[in-house]
């Protein structure tokens, strides 16, 4: 139907949209379409006696924002130092005499609307902005459009964004959303999102996937099609969103809805609970991020520090690799939020999969690589780009003062490869103390063990560092040879390999021997029938998506260490992954109820 | 009715930034003076984030500081620590 067809005919007709899904789940609610007003201010000259009212309409629009702002800052946490900031700077600005009185000014002076006159007061401030030289200056601009957008959006009479005065659930749906969209998301009620923009990797669907929110992304026109109000359905697993679905569905969808929040808010309760077994054995959980907007979440659901910080994000923005500054200003808010738990970064892990197309000047990469995944990637690549390397290190130590920091080397083969990396931290160490630059004495070193030479040799390398995190995603694809991307092998991926779950033992077991603690950051750690045996052979910690930690720790709850131990021995003794699962199948009911460990 | 000034450089890695700014607001606002931003020839007042901002003032900016009013020294004593630390407030 087109949307022409669609104004004519506003029976609602049930029909599907396809967009891409990247936060499973299932949300039945109405939409709030969140509109980028396009800064299309009309000019219109007023008689005389209309110039004050006009003014009164503009200062009513800013009083608008400034309530929808505060009311905003209300609902967040008071942890949210940096989000609460940003809000405190957004509603100076938004008094400021650069856009109050300057646009009233020029109403007055040329009669005129308050749209043109605040779009005129803006193109003066961006004309000074845009003559300064220092760029994170410059860039502030940004902040100062985003505040007048917000009051161009009330003058214009778009429709009322403050999340509902009554807190309906809603599904939101926008163009794009930014960071401060993404503030709104956690502040209200929101069932799930919906954006004409971004793919798998964008800031929505990390956002969403650690909140634990369905959201489909990609879906064009969104904002067009959908009128805020409108019924649908969005399948986040699929990417199928359901305009005006049947009442009957909704009916059904609804009440899968509330199934779902009344088993969330059972879960709730582990949240602020100790992890550790019904005897007080101690798993730490901990969560796997990939970027500081992800902080909320983890927050949420009680995590125990980050296990995992996949440092790659800031290398995909822009044409150019991070400022060491940049860099830093992202360690320092994982570290001062989480402070005192751990906070483990890994460092750059390119190549391979995960390929980076922007940095000029580095043929050996851009070079077609024949074997990906065994070329110059992670580890290896930063030992390469030493230049990089560095700037990362001297971030990452700087950050350190605020906090607990584990540094964490990815793809370690070979033991040649920790003392480089360590001779290069040494290096930077030094460099920092000529400088007087404060960093922390104490900063943890550890490696990944995702190589099965790695693995093999876990006894030895157990010297050189202070901890193991056991990556199995790679290490699963690595032993037994099988890239789970290829749709005709993928069914050979399989973590209950009895291979995979000795190599597991085989590093705790090393780890230990040398009192370092070895913790797992794989899908296995969030998985309800790995985990109980992940537990029972020792790890120390597992870290997982943020939303999956809350489940993993009522299960550890409901657990006792020695009867762990004994699942995993068992665990052992299968001679194959079908021996395992039959065993988990036939073993699990009696410790568990079902919901613990099905998914 | 007391007035202070003092010479100052910014400490800042960033320069005086949207943080910083917005902390010299509340500091006018707290001690209740009016609180002035001078380099060189231009002066603003530190009430507009924007006028402060717009002075694009780096680290290193050599800039004079100027409090008026009851709260005079112990605003100026804020505004100064807020200028001239490395830290972030």
């Amino acid at each position: 139907m087109t949307e022409q067809a669609m104004d004519d005919n506003r029976q609602p007709v049930s029909r599907t949209l396809q967009g891409i899904g990247v936060s499973p789940g299932i949300a039945a609610a109405r939409v709030l379409v969140m509109k980028r007003h396009a800064w299309r201010a009309g000019w219109r000259h007023l008689p005389d006696d209309h110039v004050e009212k006009e003014v009164e309409r503009f200062l009513q629009a800013i009083r608008t924002a400034g309530a929808e702002l505060a009311q905003l800052r209300e609902k967040l946490a008071a942890d949210l130092a940096d989000a609460l900031s940003i809000i405190d700077s957004h509603l100076l600005m938004l008094k400021d005499k650069m856009i109050v009185e300057r646009t009233v000014a020029i109403i007055r002076r040329n009669s005129v609307n308050a749209e043109w006159a605040l779009a005129q007061a803006l193109s003066e401030i961006k004309e000074r902005f845009e003559q300064i030289d220092d760029r994170y200056i410059r860039e502030r601009y940004a902040d100062i459009k985003h505040v007048a957008d917000r009051v161009f959006g009330l003058l214009t009479g778009r429709e009322h964004n403050g999340l509902g005065d009554d807190d309906l659930p809603v599904i939101l749906v926008a163009n794009d959303f930014s960071p401060e969209d993404a503030l709104r998301m956690q502040a209200g009620n929101v069932l799930g999102f919906l954006t004409e923009k971004g793919g798998v990797t964008s800031h929505t669907a990390i956002v969403a996937r650690s909140l634990n929110i369905p959201a489909v992304v990609g879906l064009e026109h969104a904002t067009s099609i959908l009128a805020t109000g409108d019924l649908i359905i969005l399948d986040g697993r699929t990417g199928q969103v359901t305009l005006h679905p049947e009442p009957s569905e909704i009916r059904r969808r609804q009440e899968g809805n509330r199934r779902n929040h009344a088993k969330a808010d059972d879960l709730d309760r582990y949240i602020h609970l100790a992890s550790e077994t019904e005897d007080g054995y101690v798993v730490r959980l901990s969560a796997n991020i990939e970027m500081r907007q992800e902080l909320p979440a983890v927050l949420r659901y009680g995590s125990e520090g980050i296990g995992l910080f996949r440092s790659e994000f800031d290398y995909f923005q822009g044409q150019k690799p991070p400022s060491e500054e940049q860099l830093l200003a992202t360690y320092r808010q994982l570290l001062e939020t989480m402070a005192p738990h751990p906070v483990t970064v890994r460092t750059l892990d390119v190549g391979g999969d995960k390929f980076l197309h922007s940095f000029p000047g580095n043929g050996a990469w851009l070079d077609q690589e024949r074997n990906p995944a065994l070329g110059l990637r992670s580890i290896r690549f930063s030992l390469y780009e030493r230049d990089l390397f560095r700037i990362q290190l001297r971030a990452l130590l700087r950050a350190s003062v605020y906090g607990r920091l584990r540094i964490l080397l990815p793809l370690v083969s070979a033991l040649n490869e920790v003392r480089q990396a360590k001779a290069v931290i040494a290096e930077v160490i030094e460099q920092l103390a000529e400088e007087s630059t404060p960093f922390a004495a104490n900063v943890e070193i550890g490696m990944m063990v995702e190589v099965p030479s790695a693995v093999v040799m876990a006894d030895v390398f157990a010297r050189e560092v202070d901890f193991f995190a056991i990556g199995t995603n790679d290490l699963i694809q690595y032993s037994l040879a099988i890239d789970r991307g290829n749709q005709y092998v993928a069914h050979l991926y399989e973590p209950f390999h009895p291979a995979v779950l000795r190599m597991i033992r085989q590093t705790v077991e090393a780890g230990h021997a040398s009192n370092i603690p070895v913790s797992l950051c794989g899908e296995m750690a969030g998985d309800g029938l790995c985990a109980p045996v992940l537990m029972g052979l020792g790890l120390d910690e597992l870290s997982m998506r943020p939303a999956v930690i809350p489940r993993i720790k009522r299960m550890l709850r409901h657990s006792r260490s020695n009867e762990l131990r004994n699942l995993a021995r068992q665990t052992l003794e299968c001679e194959d992954s079908e021996r395992v699962r039959e065993f988990l199948a036939a073993t699990l009911p009696h410790f568990y109820p079902k919901d613990f460990y099905q998914s | 009715m007391t007035t202070c000034a003092r010479d100052l450089v910014v400490g800042n890695e960033r320069g005086i930034h949207g943080r910083v700014a917005t902390r010299l607001a509340e500091v006018a606002s707290e001690f209740a003076v009016v609180l002035q931003i001078r380099r060189a020839e231009e002066t603003v007042e530190c009430s507009s984030i924007l006028d402060v901002l717009s002075l694009a003032l780096v680290q290193g900016s050599e800039i004079s500081v100027q409090a008026a009013g009851e709260q005079a020294e112990a605003a100026l004593a804020a505004a100064a620590e807020l200028i001239t630390a490395q830290e972030d407030p």
